[in-house]
């Protein structure tokens, strides 16, 4: 301090909250008496030391070569560090498979009483394992897999990591991953409990990577848009989207959006859901993610077709469909079949419509795909109604309720089938009815609690 | 030869291959990491640490980057605005530590704490309403969750907004009013 005015040099760390603490009281009670002086520096290096929110420093010229020797030596660090993880890598592959000999609690009590299992990188690997079990619909194995990586990344520490970073972001995924596995199973209490806490670690300590946290979002929003609550679905997109944004990601900024959208055509904004969709693929490249784009341009010719705009769904069907044929797998290939009935029903072809949802319907029941089967049921059986073919819908509904009854089909999906089947008995199952349970079982296939409530009859 | 090239022969002689595609990539964008950083005013000093955690973590999750550069780049920017929110908040929990200790004359002879006081009101009423409520309450002597119960927030969200309330007070504390500025002290 000078003639009681704090010195520039004292200013400046009092404003970097580097002062001994009787300091920081001096310059405060000086700054409360209204120095317009001091407060003018003061205020003049608060704008210049990394000011507000986007208040950057223009001109940087002079400063750019103090950074080299740090930039020299954290490379140095690094590339160390790098031949380790590249190690890490390839010894994970070796942990894992020997883990999957074993039985789940074994696998449990390896990881964490063994030292040689405390490897990020096997970590990662589980969470990957555990996500490739989920897309199987390897339901069990997905969640051990999960679980197995938690108590894993709990035994890591932040040194074995590299960072706190490193190790909070593969706790929150791990959290993340168990969440969505749960979910997927129809176990939504369960899941919100570890989505509560993968939440633990997106604290304001910016403590995490900022794809880590995308990640666990875009699961959690899965979960909500489940749960049917929409607006706090995307809410958590929104926070994906800026994300992927910051950081440049085009190709996840794309599946973002293309979340978004299934937000909105599950809440029924099918005009909110195409402009999304147009938008996902602007961003999506189809050489490097062919099957995305595939998706997203399947889920647009459906919202067409939903939005009476059967047309413009056939065009773009049309130019759609040398992907589908290029992916070749069998179940592309049914739906390449099913939404091809779709839009000729649209069209106002039911023959073709009949004879597409007839081939659909029978693959799914022969793959034991027993709820796509039933959805498939019900599109033809809107056929029927539409041509008021009552024989052929009752004979339908008899088909279905003898395939369905010893299927796995859950409680509630499975009193909608009855109400239609009913309906279709006493002939009056109109395209309401079809519409209503139809809707349901969409509805109910990713939320269990849904109940089934009939309005139409 | 320095370390990082013989670290990489000998880890090439006993190890594995190791592909480092990092000194490249670095290499490459080195010039636009350093704008950035000088672009935030960040010290070199207190670079070293958060290219360190972001290239660290770049090397983690490299299969799951599709565009490393602008990833990097984005990561870092928010890295800097994290480093002076941090700064920024140390700064308000000093100015709040401070003000109390002022106020609670610990320090001060009576007649100091009472121009304190007149100085603080002052501080206080340019301020919004609920910050100027929070913050003579908190003042006065009123816990947290005192606080929370009085001004109906949630005990969970209280801390936040007495941060908000006190980078208002910070920042009054570091605006000279127009009359001032054009007339000095």
């Amino acid at each position: 301090m000078t003639d009681d005015h704090p010195t520039r040099e004292s200013l400046e760390r009092f404003l970097l909250g580097q002062l001994p603490a009787s300091e920081m009281r001096l310059v405060s009670r000086h700054l409360f008496t209204g120095c317009a002086e001091c407060r003018r520096i003061a205020g003049d290096d608060w704008e210049t030391e990394g000011g507000e929110a986007a208040g950057a420093r223009e001109d940087c010229t002079g400063v750019l070569d103090a950074y080299d020797a740090v930039f020299d030596k954290v490379l140095q660090r690094v590339s160390l560090k790098e031949a380790l993880i590249a190690r890490e890598r390839m010894a994970a592959r070796e942990l894992c498979e020997e883990l999957t000999q074993h039985p789940t609690s074994r696998q449990l009590l390896l990881v964490s009483n063994s030292v040689r299992f405390r490897n990020p990188a096997l970590c990662d690997l589980l969470l990957e394992r555990s996500q490739e079990a989920a897309f199987q619909a390897e339901m069990t194995r997905s969640i051990d897999l999960a679980r197995l990586a938690i108590v894993l990344a709990e035994t890591l520490t932040e040194e074995g990591c590299g960072s706190a970073e490193v190790r909070n972001g593969l706790l929150m995924r791990a959290w993340a991953q168990l969440g969505n596995a749960h979910r997927l199973n129809g176990e939504h209490p369960e899941a919100e409990q570890a989505f509560e806490a993968a939440n633990t670690f997106l604290g304001e300590d910016g403590q995490f990577g900022l794809l880590d946290a995308a990640r666990v979002l875009d699961l959690e929003a899965s979960l909500r848009r489940d749960q049917r609550r929409f607006d706090e679905a995307m809410d958590l997109l929104d926070r994906v989207v800026a994300i992927y944004q910051q950081l440049g990601q085009r190709s996840l900024l794309g599946r973002a959006l293309k979340q978004k959208s299934l937000v909105c055509g599950e809440a029924g904004d099918l005009e909110s859901e195409m402009d999304l969709l147009k938008q996902s693929l602007e961003h999506i490249d189809p050489v490097e993610e062919p099957r995305t784009f595939l998706s997203a341009r399947h889920n647009l010719v459906i919202a067409l077709y939903q939005s009476g705009r059967a047309s413009e769904a056939f065009t773009l069907l049309f130019h759609t469909r040398p992907l589908y044929l290029k992916m070749g797998d069998r179940m592309t290939l049914l739906r390449l079949r099913w939404v091809e009935g779709m839009v000729a029903c649209g069209m106002g072809r039911a023959e073709q419509a009949e004879v597409a949802f007839r081939e659909v319907r029978d693959a799914f029941v022969e793959l034991q795909l027993d709820y796509d089967a039933a959805v498939v049921s019900l599109d033809l059986a809107g056929v029927y109604v539409l041509q008021g073919r009552s024989a052929d819908l009752r004979r339908l509904a008899e088909e279905m309720l003898a395939v369905f009854t010893s299927r796995n089909i859950p409680r509630e999906a499975f009193g909608a089938l009855l109400f239609f089947c009913e309906a279709a008995k006493l002939e009056k199952a109109e395209a309401a009815v079809v519409h209503e349970v139809s809707e349901f079982l969409k509805r109910a296939r990713g939320n269990p609690d849904l109940r089934f409530t009939p309005t139409s009859w | 030869m320095s370390i990082a090239q013989y670290s990489r022969q000998m880890s090439a002689l006993d190890q594995p291959q190791v592909d480092s595609y990092l000194e490249d990539f670095l290499k490459r964008v080195r010039p636009r990491l350093k704008y950035l950083f000088a672009r935030y005013s960040i010290p070199s000093q207190d670079t070293e640490d958060i290219l360190q955690q972001a290239l660290l973590a770049l090397v983690y999750q490299r299969h799951a980057v599709r565009d490393p550069e602008a990833w990097l780049l984005g990561t870092l920017r928010n890295k800097c605005l994290l480093y002076w929110r941090d700064h920024r908040r140390k700064l308000y929990e000093s100015v709040d530590a401070a003000v109390l200790e002022l106020m609670a004359g610990a320090v001060s002879p009576a007649q100091e704490t009472s121009d304190v006081q007149r100085d603080l009101e002052n501080a206080l009423g340019r301020l919004p309403e609920r910050c100027r409520s929070l913050l003579s309450l908190r003042y006065r002597g009123y816990q947290p969750l005192e606080l929370a119960e009085a001004l109906g927030y949630k005990p969970a969200s209280i801390s936040k907004v007495t941060n908000r309330c006190l980078a208002a007070l910070t920042r009054q504390l570091l605006t000279v009013s127009p009359s001032k500025k054009k007339t000095g002290t």
